[in-house]
């Protein structure tokens, strides 16, 4: 790949990036997680790309509110990667919206596993190590080495890993589509971005049922029977229930208030 | 204590707010800096160092992957160092009490999830219209409110003892906690549906199960599951491309074999 020399203007809208990326975690919620991050980092750029067009300018920032999760390191990255596919999607139009959504929800979960166990469960232990030792024995020292080992190098990667993102995505995205190959890229995109969110599905989508009949001396766990038919049923029939709902036009909104209620009565009379 | 306590809430939420979601660092919440702030704070930063190192010590195995935390490490941190400054209880003691203080905050702070995840929404209307300036205030401010209110908690445990707010969460009917840890689990699905709706087509949709199947049943982490998805997607790619290559070599023979026949037939 040849080497990309950015613009003035890109330097300038890098930097708003890299700063705002440190901001992931900005209104982080249980129902779309970083999105209002991931929106926030990408507002100078969205705005600067859709200066004229108020329509895509709208489908961007409906997507960045997209359930995003990941480690706030490869955060940064898949920000540089998301501005170059939404940059790309604009001028060239050689990548579709359903592409930008697979392609980052096919990153997220593995980056959020490998940096969690490369900065959560290795360079924090390691930096906790050093700073225990030193702070037992009374010494300040240990608190500023641990923000050294584990904190600095967190913002030094953040700002490599959006140019990074940015130029290796725009030039990834130039050389698929200039070989013609950019349906067959969509598609295996589509591919590993749907595997990941059934995966992410099973992981963390959870209907606590637990409602026991008794029947003389044997007693039945209703969700143990179902779960006996297909592991967490009820979790894939809520959420495939919710995205008809969602296609038919009904509102988040609207289905976050229900759930919460539902969750509520459904602990009342006695069924969670 | 009331003023001592004010300005560890204070402390906890001004950390969590800059080390949580400006530099989302998770480095400056660690008890082994949180410990010997909370010491400076209350004028022993000895104590504060000491504690540190053994609360590190104590939360180093207790991860918070995927976002259910089982113990507030932040808050037991400062609670904890101020029980050993503030009374004589002894170091020994207070770092006994850590765990059931961090448990205790921890499901205080799921008791505020879904106002959070309620709001989002409304944030997706205002970008989505335009509204760029009261999207970007809005969720700085919602995200100083969510870092105010356990720090208001972190405050009270400090003034009036743990116990205190034990008593307050035993008060709440026990229906009120498992019915939002029921939500929350539901909620999650909002979050995918709508992405699984964009992203859903008849011919990659089925994929879905896969990666469920992956988790459910044979109990793969993502990256494992990433792999096996990138195999199959680039075995997909691999024999679109075939197909692409062929239409083109099968175009160009149409149209360079006819001239070739033509020019032999002339």
């Amino acid at each position: 790949m040849e080497k990309k020399v950015l613009t003035n203007e890109e330097k300038k809208l890098l930097r708003k990036v890299q700063l705002r990326s440190h901001m992931c975690f900005l209104q982080g919620n249980m129902l779309n997680m970083q999105a209002t991050g991931v929106t926030y980092s990408l507002i100078p750029v969205i705005e600067e790309i859709y200066k004229d067009d108020p329509e895509g300018k709208k489908e961007a920032y409906a997507r960045s509110q997209q359930f995003f999760n990941t480690h706030a390191v490869p955060f940064s990255f898949l920000m540089g990667l998301n501005w170059a596919m939404e940059k790309e999607h604009n001028e060239k139009n050689t990548i579709d919206g359903k592409t930008i959504e697979s392609v980052k929800a096919a990153l997220m979960g593995p980056t959020a596993g490998m940096f969690d166990s490369l900065f959560f469960n290795c360079l924090r232990v390691i930096a906790g190590g050093v700073g225990i030792g030193l702070c037992a024995q009374r010494n300040p020292l240990g608190i500023l080495l641990f923000i050294l080992i584990y904190g600095v190098p967190q913002s030094v990667l953040k700002f490599i890993f959006v140019k990074m993102g940015y130029v290796y995505g725009t030039s990834f995205i130039d050389t698929v589509f200039n070989s013609g190959l950019m349906n067959a890229f969509t598609k295996a995109a589509s591919i590993l971005g749907i595997t990941m969110v059934g995966a992410m599905t099973a992981q963390m989508v959870n209907v606590p049922l637990n409602i026991v009949l008794t029947m003389g001396e044997t007693s039945l766990n209703i969700a143990d029977v179902i779960n006996s038919i297909f592991p967490g049923l009820l979790g894939v029939l809520l959420l495939f229930g919710f995205a008809a709902l969602i296609k038919k036009g009904v509102r988040p909104t609207i289905l976050v208030v229900c759930t919460l209620a539902a969750g509520l009565i459904g602990a009342l009379i006695g069924i969670f | 204590m009331a003023v001592v306590g004010l300005k560890l809430g204070l402390l906890y939420a001004f950390i969590m707010w800059f080390d949580g979601r400006i530099l989302s660092w998770s480095c400056l919440m660690r008890p082994i800096v949180l410990a010997p702030l909370s010491g400076l704070v209350m004028g022993d930063i000895g104590t504060g160092i000491l504690m540190g190192a053994a609360l590190e010590s104590v939360y180093m195995g207790i991860s918070s992957i995927g976002g259910a935390t089982p113990a507030d490490a932040p808050l037991a941190a400062i609670i904890t160092t101020a029980f050993a400054v503030l009374t004589d209880a002894g170091m020994e003691t207070a770092i006994a009490l850590s765990i059931p203080i961090g448990t205790v905050m921890a499901s205080f702070n799921s008791l505020c999830l879904p106002i959070w995840a309620g709001v989002a929404p409304a944030l997706t209307k205002m970008i989505v219209k335009g509204e760029v300036k009261k999207f970007e205030i809005s969720a700085h401010l919602l995200t100083i409110a969510a870092v105010l209110v356990p720090g208001l908690a972190c405050a009270a445990a400090v003034a009036f003892g743990v116990e205190g707010l034990e008593s307050l969460l035993a008060v709440m009917p026990g229906w009120v906690m498992t019915g939002l840890g029921a939500a929350g689990g539901m909620m999650m699905a909002i979050g995918f549906a709508i992405l699984t709706s964009m992203i859903w087509s008849k011919e990659v949709g089925y994929f879905f199960f896969f990666g469920y199947v992956l988790v459910r049943y044979l109990g793969m982490d993502t990256l494992a599951i990433a792999i096996l998805g990138a195999i199959v997607a680039a075995t997909v790619f691999l024999s679109e491309k075939r197909t692409i290559d062929l239409n083109n070599k099968l175009e160009k023979m149409a149209a360079g074999g006819m001239t070739k026949e033509e020019e032999e037939f002339f």
